[in-house]
């Protein structure tokens, strides 16, 4: 990273500092040892940051923004996640087994990531201990987060799977496009709709 | 029975002597009854387990319904994973399909062995790396294969299963009805299948 990107990007390095910082407590100097593996990328919105069939590169942390993953098929296409400031989001299949992508990450809005290489995130492990610790604690979180969503796609109802999200993330709602809200819950988007009016009616 | 634990994990990180002498120390030796419940919801999952022989299944109730998720045989991890790693209460069951002989570890004693070995704890990121990818692979499986697809890709990978799991518990663990499974199993009789596809 060049001297005028650090400076440009102070605040949101910052951010990263404090969020990593969570895990496993980084001093300055320890922090600062990382920068260097770690790119700062930026992309306009709706853009396509991995490609199905292409092998993914980069670990993301988004810095400020928001992205999508999904899934496309023959006549349509599934959100798997949707990821906003601090969550990671990459084609995660494709960068550990190093095998082509089957699902795409697209920007939704003007996205900053913090990203790391496969080769720099290996490099990381091996000469930072405390990056091991970091490592294993951010993936134990990742597979708490997906049990949990996985858990309540199976076991919740459509209409509880609905107020479970806006309560718990009212900000998307006017952030993301409806579709892909109703697509990464599995509600068809009328049902999605309808159940939109439904809470509006109530609060009135 | 730690050889095969060894080698399990040299899948992962090539551990030293004593490296593995250290977490070998930890371990516990569980020899269970058939459908003894080893976790039940609500409870925090203690132990993470690998299975020396036998079968376990994890499961939730939807009402009154039993859905599987998970089947574990000889060489595979199992337990209540999200609760052993976050603490929160197990939404799941854990339980012996067959009379069963794990390798158990505590949480406690796991956290005081990443204490003092960055190696175990690099083998702790990878496999629970390992546990991630399975459940994406999982789900995106489910997403693009429809029923039969389903079905054939777990017989082509799992033919022991078949043998070993009440028809009830695979048809519940593939997410179809008990008569689907029936109905498909039949097609299997007549007409192997001869397709390989690969699925990721």
């Amino acid at each position: 990273m060049t001297r005028t990107s650090t400076t440009t990007y102070k605040v949101a390095l910052d951010k990263l500092h404090h969020y990593l910082s969570a895990y496993v407590p980084l001093s300055k100097q320890e922090f600062s040892q990382l920068l260097p593996y770690i790119e700062i990328r930026e992309y306009d919105k709706k853009v396509k940051v991995i490609r199905e069939g292409e092998i993914e590169r980069y670990l993301n942390i988004i810095s400020s923004g928001l992205a999508r993953k999904y899934l496309p098929l023959k006549n349509n296409e599934i959100t798997i996640q949707l990821a906003t400031e601090g969550h990671i989001i990459h084609s995660e299949l494709s960068f550990h087994n190093r095998i082509p992508s089957g699902s795409v990450v697209e920007t939704i809005e003007p996205t900053v990531f913090f990203s790391i290489s496969y080769d720099n995130l290996e490099q990381m492990y091996d000469q930072f201990p405390k990056i091991e610790r970091l490592g294993r604690l951010l993936i134990s979180e990742l597979f708490v987060k997906k049990d949990s969503r996985y858990f309540d796609q199976l076991n919740k109802n459509t209409r509880e799977r609905f107020l479970e999200y806006i309560r718990t993330h009212p900000q998307m709602m006017q952030r993301v496009p409806q579709k892909y809200i109703a697509s990464y819950l599995n509600i068809k988007p009328e049902t999605f709709s309808r159940l939109k009016h439904l809470i509006r009616s109530k609060r009135s | 029975m730690l050889d095969m634990l060894r080698q399990y994990v040299s899948g992962y990180v090539a551990l030293t002597n004593e490296e593995f002498t250290f977490l070998a120390d930890k371990i516990v030796v569980r020899n269970l009854d058939r459908k003894h419940q080893l976790v039940l919801a609500g409870e925090v999952e203690q132990y993470m387990n690998f299975v020396v022989k036998g079968l376990v299944r994890m499961y939730f109730y939807r009402g009154k319904t039993e859905v599987i998720t998970t089947i574990a045989k000889e060489g595979e991890l199992i337990g209540s994973s999200a609760s052993f790693l976050s603490g929160a209460p197990s939404s799941y069951y854990v339980e012996t399909l067959e009379p069963t002989v794990l390798l158990s570890l505590t949480r406690e004693d796991l956290d005081r062995i990443y204490q003092q070995s960055t190696r175990i704890e690099k083998l702790g990121r990878l496999m629970t790396t390992q546990f991630v990818l399975q459940k994406e692979e999982w789900e995106l499986g489910c997403m693009r294969l429809n029923t039969r697809e389903r079905f054939l890709r777990f017989v082509e990978n799992n033919p022991d299963l078949m043998q070993r799991v009440p028809q009830k518990y695979l048809a519940s663990y593939l997410n179809m009805k008990p008569e689907t499974f029936s109905r498909l199993k039949q097609l299997l009789r007549k007409r192997p299948p001869v397709t390989k596809t690969i699925y990721r």
